[in-house]
């Protein structure tokens, strides 16, 4: 490579950022997610009214939805890589951005930097809602346990738009990395769950789901916060490994 | 200078291009013509890095595509299709590629102004009709204002004041000692705007020329063309 990265990577990242914002997908996705997501809360909130105490009792109910929340920022990650392969976009990309593994690196980036507020916002109305329709009957809320489980899932939701956005820059195209992807996280990894106990730690999904999940005075974690963000990590950076390796191999 | 040298091309089992070699000049237009399949936009996606050569190189000033300092300001390609996604507007499409190349908003501004397309800029590019994808396709290889202009197809769409302005414009940039390689299947534009031409069948170079050298004694650059492509057609010119 002829000129360095460093120098490079500013106007690529805010490229990539400027197509993201300026996809009107983006946003509707977005917005869609937000309802269904206010949606949900309401429905688990109204559920839960009843009987619930304490921090542990709100934190849980405004995260209630986060499995189905979860897969509007699939789709935001997918949607990201594939719509380069819309209107043939991936050959202007490719005749402005030649270095690949810079440019598509550089796209996950802009992706991570357009889906942290996204995600504190969603999953923060989400505990906010819940907050405000169960506060007459909560105990006291505790700050510092609500900052560590919006930070973690607001961190794994960001993982998971990554993770997403690189089996999409694998296969190119929307509708087969949805099928994957929505198949694994609402089928297989509950399957799994179910008939493989020992090993569903290692699933992306489940040892995610420590990085917010709020336990139960007494219950035990099979993982820790710190464990669940290191292996969700891992598969997130093995993906985004492969995705640019078969991206710099194959034809455009 | 394009510089094609014995590129071969399989995809598959199949050979798609077969030891191409040419080059394209500064200050001449050089015309890269075939029939559908031939291997024109073939050959052009390994000029512009976009698709790997089996063997042979494809280089520009020298160099292949990415290993240029700047790409933007040394080759503007415009291929097939809009090259834009459908629900951006066109403003905005240039904008990404002007950030990238960290050229300022006024040159996109400029770009649209030269190829007429202010007017329609805030529009999605899906509502574009075939000449204004062209345009903005042109737009897009203008804004780097390269010295190497790369077009699959350029009048493709267009209307025929779009496609006069285009051959006054291709002229124009050639004479002030720019490259240019055009692909384009309509002989009769192509002999009114290049210098020189090359011919490509089944993956194989045929004519290779000025444009005087390969219409030859042919009444017209279509007949040399017919001439030259029909099956069992006489060696390189």
């Amino acid at each position: 490579m002829m000129v360095s990265s460093s120098r490079k990577i500013t106007p690529i990242f805010g490229a990539e950022l400027d197509k993201l914002v300026t996809l009107p997908l983006i946003w509707r996705t977005f917005v869609a997610t937000f309802i269904v997501n206010l949606a949900l809360t309401a429905a688990f909130t109204s559920a839960n009214l009843q009987g619930a105490i304490g921090t542990q009792s709100i934190l849980a109910t405004g995260l209630a939805s986060m499995g189905y929340l979860q897969a509007g920022f699939i789709i935001l990650g997918i949607l990201a890589t594939c719509s380069e392969y819309t209107g043939g976009q991936i050959r202007t990309t490719l005749t402005t951005i030649p270095w690949r593994g810079l440019q598509l690196s550089t796209k996950h980036l802009a992706l991570a930097v357009v889906t942290i507020p996204m995600a504190l916002i969603l999953t923060g109305s989400g505990i906010l809602y819940a907050f405000i329709m169960m506060r007459d009957t909560a105990a006291e809320m505790e700050i510092d346990t609500m900052i560590k489980t919006l930070l973690g899932a607001t961190g794994y939701l960001t993982l998971t738009t990554l993770l997403s956005a690189a089996i999409g820059a694998l296969f190119k195209r929307t509708t087969p990395a949805l099928v994957v992807l929505l198949g694994y996280y609402f089928i297989v990894s509950p399957l799994a769950r179910e008939y493989l106990p020992n090993i569903q730690y290692y699933f992306p999904d489940t040892a995610g789901s420590y990085m917010y999940m709020p336990l139960s005075s007494g219950e035990i974690s099979s993982l820790s916060p710190l464990q669940g963000t290191g292996i969700i990590l891992a598969w997130t950076l093995f993906f985004i490994t492969a995705a640019i390796v078969c991206y710099r191999k194959r034809d455009a | 200078m394009l510089t094609i040298n014995n590129v071969v091309k399989h995809r598959g089992n199949q050979k798609i291009l077969s030891g191409v070699s040419f080059s394209a000049r500064p200050g001449r237009v050089t015309g890269f013509l075939g029939p559908n399949g031939a291997g024109k936009s073939s050959t052009l996606r390994i000029l512009l890095g976009l698709d790997r050569a089996t063997s042979g190189s494809a280089l520009i000033d020298g160099v292949p595509f990415a290993e240029l300092k700047n790409p933007l300001a040394t080759v503007g390609a415009a291929l097939d299709g809009f090259g834009a996604h459908r629900m951006r507007t066109g403003r905005a499409h240039l904008r990404w590629i002007a950030r990238a190349a960290g050229l300022p908003r006024s040159r996109v501004e400029e770009v649209l102004e030269i190829v007429g397309l202010t007017n329609a800029a805030g529009k999605r590019v899906g509502t574009y009709s075939l000449g204004m994808g062209r345009r903005l396709g042109m737009a897009a290889a203008l804004l780097g204002d390269p010295e190497i202009l790369v077009l699959d197809e350029p009048v493709n769409g267009l209307d025929p004041e779009g496609i006069r302005w285009i051959r006054t414009f291709l002229r124009e940039r050639a004479a002030s000692g720019k490259t240019i390689l055009l692909s384009s299947h309509l002989m009769g534009e192509l002999a009114e705007t290049v210098d020189d031409v090359v011919i490509i069948h089944h993956g194989k170079v045929v004519a290779d020329g000025t444009l005087e050298e390969v219409t030859g004694t042919h009444s017209s650059l279509e007949e040399a063309f017919f001439a030259l492509t029909t099956e069992h057609a006489g060696a390189v010119v």
